[in-house]
């Protein structure tokens, strides 16, 4: 099958800023695909282009089989946007919008709109202007998500979400997988990728650095862990996977890759562990781990 | 939505001393924000003030030219756009500038002040930029002090600024002060206004709304209260009950009264002390009128490019409809009073309406090329609003839908090319039913509707040109404003300024015919109409072509 995304070598600058310098992405047909990358990597540009709304300056693009720069009216029937940062009428409420918005497109499912407002808790009656950050970023899901499309472009979809709600946003999201679509979703946040994504590209400065499924991708999440033994932990140190292993007073801290992290926990049960903690990498300390160059200094203040 | 999580700890704001505490460093970044625009405002009054005084000049030439004006000043419809007109019956340049053009210098003040008082506080309060400032050492007063001073400061500065005018071109020194204080006062009345407006809602526009009501009642109530006391009989009481009748009841250059400003301060500070009042009884962020609930569904209509333009578009319609038809009658029904003031007017007045003999026709082609421009203002802006779309994202989700480029502008350019026309008509309408209502002539409804609905093409060209400059530049929409300033220039000034014919033909407002005093020039009406689709289909070829705007 035809993948839904195909971009290869695709350039776009502003004026002498380069957004995107040679970036390519598949993703194909009805997988959810993770497109992770810091604020500002070019992650919206993709997006954009891949709308038809910015016109690329090299490179090729065919979203769903056709070039989303010429042929973008007949492209947005088959697919819904949310935008990173969504703006609404002040004067029209919720559910105009959603509704609105679903006409445009094409087509209009009362019963899902109505099920997936109740989902979201959300009041439809409100005026757009009086709508937090959040319910306007609900609004756009919601119009997005009751929509019969083939495609999903999620910029960072749930960016003003309590964690309730990404909840929904989650189940939302693997009944689209389940429904056959297909879903593109930009976050800078590795976790929530994560737990949705069967394939994840990550983008930096314009360019992709790594794409690949979750266990290809096993490498890069090395986990912080943090714990409190009763007995020394030295016999850590010759574990396989094991880096920066730091011990006092029986508070000893190190980094696992993912592979070895189960081996590690059992290490740490029988050097009777009384207290454990222990972190996801953020996407930043990865970049800076396996990619650092221009990140160090950004990145080493935000890591200390 | 903010919440009270920034009030201060309730021992702290009891005392005075500290509920006002940073006022003067708020006040200062104040006035750091406003270098411009308080300059604007307060040379701006004056300047307009020397342009009134100029204009008269220019036009007033012996004593004969002023008893001219009397006539027409002096009648009702004179009073209600002007005033009670103290001392007309002795009429010097002075007293007719301080009793005719004083008005819109008063307004003028009021606006500033409302205006003033609703940019520094509940809009910094809506757009979360006070929270910030609120969340430092700053009283819980500080905010709503230091406008009141920034505005209060604003108002002196302008009373002081007109009497300075008015002393410099030699009327008297006294009478020139009073006349300033009387504007000044103005201006205070409506900041205390807006000091209460600012406390019901949570949003700077129904804030600014609600004072623009008040501003607009207070010229209505003194109107009708002037046009009583120039009759003679009636309630003339009424210019009592207005903060702009209190400013006009001065009189300067004619009794000297400075007591009715007493009624101006008292009421100013009456009005900022109900606005400090209530401050109190609200929470940050929020209004005393809670915000209503609208339509949890679209209606049936909404469900295209073209129907979400009209949604957009309709409101400023509604409110555009509404000032010209209400501005039409008014000046419709100045028709015969005018004209019986016009027999003995100025020459070059009279020539600016088509010589003596056409003087009817004359002032009806007149009002219709008027009209024309303010629509032609309307276009402006409703362009500006299409711009305001792309630049604020919210375009972006729209044009994600099946909806191309080009049907999105066009939805747009159509709705107010329709609006345009529309407005026309009302416009037309409203001067028609004046001036027949005035003359008792009913054939001029007809004359006018065409007069008004024959400048259509004028006004697409100039939407048009706005469509193609936004398209090719959005940042240089602005310059079409000058396509207006000249239309302006060249309708009324031509006569005046001797301006060549082929400058004045530069004007699109210039080539249909000011009918019913010149025939419409049906030529003219095709090209521009077959121009005006020329340029847009340019705007349609540019947007495709470029990249949409994001907000990040």
């Amino acid at each position: 099958m035809n993948p839904a995304i195909d971009i290869y070598h695709l350039d776009k600058s502003f004026g002498r800023v380069k957004a995107l310098d040679g970036l390519d992405l598949r993703v194909a047909t009805g997988t959810v695909h993770g497109f992770l990358g810091p604020n500002g990597a070019g992650k919206s540009t993709t997006i954009r282009i891949l709308l038809g709304l910015l016109r690329a300056d090299a490179g090729q693009v065919r979203l769903l089989g056709s070039d989303p720069w010429a042929d973008a009216v007949t492209l947005h029937r088959r697919l819904a946007y949310v935008p990173g940062d969504v703006e609404l009428w002040p004067n029209l409420t919720g559910g105009e919008v959603i509704d609105l918005f679903a006409r445009l497109r094409g087509g209009t499912d009362p019963v899902r709109r109505d099920e997936l407002c109740q989902r979201f808790d959300l009041d439809p009656s409100k005026k757009g202007r009086t709508y937090s950050k959040g319910n306007r970023q609900k609004v756009a899901l919601i119009a997005a998500l009751a929509s019969d499309v083939e495609l999903l472009l999620l910029d960072e979809p749930t960016a003003g979400l309590d964690p309730l709600m990404e909840a929904v946003f989650q189940e939302c999201i693997r009944e689209a997988k389940d429904a056959g679509r297909t879903v593109l979703l930009s976050s800078h946040i590795l976790a929530q990728v994560e737990v949705l994504a069967d394939q994840i590209s990550i983008i930096r400065q314009g360019t992709i650095v790594e794409t690949g499924s979750l266990t290809d991708l096993r490498h890069l999440t090395r986990t912080s862990v943090d714990a409190i033994t009763d007995r020394p932990a030295e016999s850590l140190r010759d574990l396989s996977g094991v880096h920066n292993l730091r011990s006092e007073d029986g508070h000893i801290r190190f980094e696992v890759d993912g592979d070895h992290l189960a081996a590690a926990v059992r290490r740490l049960g029988d050097l009777d562990v009384q207290g454990l903690t222990v972190r996801p990498p953020t996407l930043e300390q990865l970049l800076l781990r396996h990619y650092g160059d221009q990140l160090v200094h950004k990145g080493a203040a935000e890591v200390a | 939505m903010a919440t009270t999580t920034v009030r201060r700890p309730a021992a702290a704001g009891l005392s005075a001393g500290n509920a006002v505490t940073g006022t003067g460093t708020l006040l200062r970044f104040m006035l750091r924000r406003d270098r411009i625009r308080f300059p604007a405002w307060t040379l701006g009054l004056a300047l307009l003030m020397t342009y009134f005084a100029t204009a008269l000049d220019t036009i007033v030439q012996s004593p004969a030219d002023l008893e001219g004006l009397t006539a027409f000043s002096g009648s009702p419809a004179g009073a209600l756009f002007g005033g009670p007109g103290f001392g007309f019956d002795n009429l010097t340049i002075e007293r007719f500038l301080a009793g005719q053009y004083g008005l819109h210098v008063a307004v003028g003040a009021g606006l500033m002040g409302l205006l003033t008082v609703v940019r520094h506080t509940r809009a910094e309060e809506r757009s979360g930029r006070a929270e910030l400032i609120r969340a430092n050492v700053v009283g819980r007063h500080a905010q709503l002090t230091a406008t009141l001073i920034l505005a209060a400061t604003m108002a002196v500065l302008v009373g002081l600024l007109i009497a300075g005018t008015m002393a410099s071109r030699g009327f008297d020194v006294g009478g020139s002060l009073l006349f300033g204080a009387s504007i000044g006062a103005a201006g205070l009345a409506f900041a205390g206004v807006a000091a209460v407006t600012v406390q019901l809602s949570e949003y700077p526009r129904a804030a600014s709304g609600m004072a623009g009501a008040a501003l607009g009642a207070a010229f209505v109530l003194r109107g009708l209260g002037d046009m009583a006391a120039v009759q003679g009989s009636g309630p003339s009481w009424l210019s009592w009950l207005s903060p702009i009748g209190w400013s006009q009841q001065t009189a300067p250059y004619v009794h000297n009264r400075w007591w009715p400003l007493a009624i101006s301060l008292g009421f100013a500070v009456a009005a900022g002390t109900v606005g400090y009042a209530l401050s109190r009884r609200r929470d940050f962020g929020a209004g005393l009128v809670p915000p209503r609930p609208g339509s949890p569904r679209a209606a049936a209509w909404l469900a295209s490019p073209f129907a979400l333009a009209f949604r957009l578009h309709r409101a400023s319609l509604i409110g555009w409809s509404a000032a010209l038809l209400v501005a039409g009658l008014a000046y419709g029904s100045f028709t015969q009073p005018l004209l019986d003031g016009l027999a003995d007017a100025p020459e070059d007045l009279v020539a600016l309406m088509g010589g003596s003999e056409n003087l009817l026709d004359g002032y009806l082609g007149m009002m219709a090329l008027t009209m024309g421009l303010v629509v032609g203002v309307y276009a402006v802006l409703a362009v500006q609003s299409v711009r305001a779309e792309e630049a604020d994202g919210r375009a972006e989700p729209v044009l994600a839908t099946a909806v191309s480029r080009a049907v999105w502008l066009a939805s747009h350019v159509a709705v107010a090319a329709i609006g345009a026309l529309w407005l026309l008509l009302v416009a037309g309408l409203g001067i028609g039913a004046g001036a027949a209502i005035s003359t008792d002539d009913a054939g001029l409804i007809g004359e006018l509707l065409l007069g008004h609905l024959a400048h259509t093409p004028a006004v697409w060209l100039v939407l048009t040109a706005a469509t193609l400059v936004y398209a090719v530049a959005p940042r240089a929409l602005p310059v079409i404003w000058v396509v207006l300033g000249w239309g302006l220039i060249a309708g009324y000034f031509a006569p005046i300024l001797d301006i060549p014919d082929a400058a004045l033909r530069l004007s699109p407002f210039e080539h249909i015919g000011e009918y019913p005093l010149e025939d419409i020039n049906l030529i003219a009406v095709s090209v521009l109409t077959v121009l005006s689709a020329a340029v847009f289909q340019a705007a349609v070829v540019v947007i495709r072509r470029r990249d949409l705007a994001g907000r990040a």
